[in-house]
């Protein structure tokens, strides 16, 4: 159960005629940083065209430019990160940020990581975690490079997060997924429906650790880029059944999440969660979940 | 404290204000350097990979700072020469620093000192040691601060890494 036919097949029976997408690039100003306006007018006056992403506040895409941005100075000093504008929304959903106790728990290459510093103004702590030693170095120079300084950095796989024994506030849960055809023209040819089925597991799992060490009414976000409703609406309801956590209402672009998959009904709630089907960005899932206290 | 002393020797070879660190924070982690605050120490464990802000490394006896660092001290009164946009670029690219390309100097101009290499809104790029007392030097195309290291380096490290 694999190939482009399969998928699209799949696609059409949730709802959505596959076409082929062109990604816009997108930045997002760190704000801590550099003042917005003053980002802005460094890069245009370099010739770079920027369009403000309708609903993100520092989010741009890149209409047109001459260099590579990502080797500008403005770059290189950590005034901006190079972020599709579908992966800026999770860290922008939790309620509160400032002062509080995060946990990011596939934390590498760390765009997320920073974006979330940004929004905590350097404030609280964030725990990123990430199991593969080689993405911490991406992570750390990351880190280093945006100026970050709340982060404390561990290699460790999400799925043993109990072993810090902490209690986190919020959870980002940006899970370890199969991707979207929109960011790699090979996916259709390299994904079969079993990758699907054992990424869907590892969710699972890490959702299941989550859990534990978040605190009674802390906040969850889970976010995946792929389309595939194993990883997403079928995991989020096995989770608000088997884990003792509701889906909160979000405000962010997107399509409800899908109540009816393959003709199994899911819970109503599930309609809190979003979907965005590839175009103007990447495909992409997102939700927030509560712990029940 | 053998170790962070080497990290405050490299600080004041740029006659930087004692102030850029609070060494009470200061964290080692094998051979690498973090300055935490008081609530990452409340949270951290010893068996962490990177913590607050990086301060660099040390191999042997030399150090290597860190653009976090480099950029606390630009903040303080320290050693310092701000560089046209053209000098800016090129030395993020790694090259030096000629004479021309100076827009002014904070600090020591004497052969052989650190100084920390800033653009013309104070932002800092890198670092580097001045090769001749830049006061007398009247050739404008000559080379006054030999990079050391600068901002760049996180695309080499990207470009390495592949």
């Amino acid at each position: 159960m694999s190939g482009k036919e399969f998928f699209i097949r799949r696609y059409e029976e949730l709802g959505w005629t596959y076409s082929d997408v062109e990604l816009k690039p997108s930045i997002r100003i760190n704000a801590t940083n550099a003042k917005k306006a003053e980002v802005l007018e460094r890069l245009e006056s370099q010739g770079i065209r920027l369009e403000k992403v309708p609903f993100l506040d520092s989010g741009y895409w890149i209409l047109e430019s001459e260099f590579s941005v990502g080797a500008m100075a403005e770059y290189l000093l950590g005034l901006y990160s190079i972020q599709e504008a579908a992966a800026q929304i999770p860290a922008t959903l939790f309620s509160e940020l400032k002062q509080k106790i995060v946990l990011d728990a596939c934390a590498a290459p760390g765009g997320k990581t920073v974006q979330l510093a940004d929004l905590m103004e350097n404030t609280g702590v964030i725990v990123a975690l990430d199991v593969k030693r080689l993405r911490l170095f991406a992570l750390s120079n990351q880190l280093e490079r945006c100026r970050v300084r709340n982060a404390i950095v561990y290699q460790l796989d999400a799925r043993e997060a109990t072993r810090l024994n902490m209690r986190f506030d919020c959870v980002l849960l940006d899970v370890p997924c199969s991707g979207n055809f929109v960011t790699d023209k090979e996916w259709f040819k390299r994904r079969t429906l079993k990758d699907v089925e054992r990424n869907a597991e590892l969710q699972r799992q890490i959702l299941t650790e989550a859990v534990r060490v978040v605190k009674a009414e802390g906040e969850i976000i889970y976010s995946t880029c792929t389309l595939e409703p194993e990883e997403n609406e079928l995991n989020i309801d096995w989770a608000i059944k088997a884990l003792d956590l509701e889906v909160e209402k979000i405000d962010c672009p997107g399509q409800n999440g899908l109540t009816n998959v393959f003709g199994t009904e899911l819970d109503a709630s599930l309609a809190d969660c979003r979907r965005t089907w590839p175009r103007e960005t990447q495909g992409f899932f997102v939700c927030k979940l509560r712990k029940r206290a | 404290m053998k170790k962070v002393r080497m990290l405050l020797d490299f600080i004041s070879r740029f006659h930087a204000a004692d102030t850029v660190l609070d060494t009470d924070l200061v964290v080692k982690k094998e051979n690498r350097f973090f300055l935490i605050n008081t609530e990452l120490r409340l949270h951290i464990q010893k068996d962490f990979f990177y913590a607050g802000a990086y301060l660099g490394k040390a191999k042997g006896n030399v150090f290597f700072p860190s653009f976090i660092l480099l950029a606390m001290m630009a903040e303080k009164k320290t050693n310092r020469v701000a560089v046209d946009d053209k000098g800016a670029w090129l030395f993020i690219c790694g090259r030096d620093i000629f004479k021309r390309g100076i827009l002014n100097v904070v600090g020591s101009v004497r052969k052989g000192d650190y100084t920390l290499v800033v653009n013309r809104r104070m932002e800092c790029l890198g670092f580097g040691r001045i090769t001749r007392n830049i006061d007398d030097e009247r050739d404008v195309k000559r080379v006054v601060v030999k990079n050391i290291s600068d901002v760049g380096d996180f695309l080499r490290r990207e470009k390495s890494k592949a």
